[in-house]
């Protein structure tokens, strides 16, 4: 049973692997784009302030 | 307005500019995607040659629209930079090249998604998929160039240059459908393109979600950028213990 095949109970029907799998890959490429900005703030804005209080 | 802009030269003003536009760009960007979506996988309707396999256009035109848009507005920021010295403009073209390689990394895999079930293969050699493939390798250049150097202006002098040259893809992306016999189809958008007014609707609400998303991950990651650029100035020292507290 190919993979199709396999997905092929979801909307979409024979094309459902390829629209869900286009769709979760464009999702997953925007959420960690996201999440990497956000986490680069944060891990940024945590070493100025130790940097700052080390020269205090 | 030409006053507000001018403004935005200063690192903190555009710092807080950033800072305030966030939640303008979030909101509206997941409200219209969310929209967008709900139009692109239920309201519009089965292709007639394609059925529902055609559904993958509204996240792959938009997305390889915008890996030429946001190479351009790299190019663009890269050479104001370079003209004028405006560090800001620096920031701006140094934070879109991840989000446009991103962009184009979607654009290539729905692409690639999209073909297996029309054209039987994964990836073909067409000049549209060569092209488009090609922008990528010049954001990882460009990406690559920028961290190279230690000094932050030296870096954006050369990834600058690099960008521009880049430039060139640009055209040949967009007009390789037509100078070329590719097995890509030809423009969805304009003249020969997709005619139901649902579909153009969810194609439209998912391009300005694109470009939102854009807009905002610019806005999250130049002020990282700005903070690390003036880490000595006291406004960020101040910044930085106003938002530690």
């Amino acid at each position: 049973m190919s993979m199709v095949d396999y997905f092929s109970f979801l909307p979409y029907g024979k094309y459902a692997f390829y629209v869900w799998l286009a769709y979760g890959v464009s999702a997953l490429t925007i959420i960690t784009l996201f999440l990497n900005a956000r986490r680069n703030h944060a891990l940024t804005l945590q070493s100025l302030a130790h940097k700052y209080s080390r020269n205090k | 307005m030409w006053k507000w802009i001018q403004k935005q030269a200063s690192p903190k003003f555009f710092y807080q500019t950033c800072n305030r536009l966030i939640p303008w760009f979030f909101w509206p960007f997941i409200a219209l995607f969310m929209v967008g979506l709900y139009w692109s996988l239920v309201i519009s309707p089965a292709d007639y040659q394609q059925g529902d396999g055609y559904r993958i256009i509204f996240i792959h035109v938009p997305s390889a629209i915008l890996s030429m848009m946001v190479y351009a507005i790299m190019a663009i920021a890269g050479g104001i930079g370079l003209i004028w010295q405006i560090k800001m403009a620096e920031v701006v073209a140094k934070v879109s090249a991840p989000i446009g390689a991103g962009f184009t990394v979607i654009a290539l895999a729905t692409g690639a998604i999209w073909g297996k079930p029309m054209w039987g293969a994964w990836w073909v050699w067409d000049a549209r998929l060569t092209s488009e493939l090609i922008l990528l390798f010049l954001y990882l250049a460009y990406m690559s160039l920028n961290s190279a150097f230690d000094n932050p202006r030296t870096a954006a002098k050369s990834s600058s240059i690099l960008a521009i040259v880049g430039l060139i893809n640009l055209p040949i992306i967009h007009y390789s459908v037509k100078w070329w016999n590719t097995l890509h189809q030809g423009y969805s958008v304009g003249t020969g393109g997709i005619k139901d007014s649902d579909m153009q609707i969810a194609l439209a609400l998912m391009f300005l979600a694109s470009i939102l998303l854009y807009a905002l991950l610019v806005s999250i990651k130049a002020r990282t950028e700005v903070l690390v650029r003036e880490q000595n100035s006291r406004w960020v020292k101040e910044e930085v213990g106003r938002l530690m507290v």
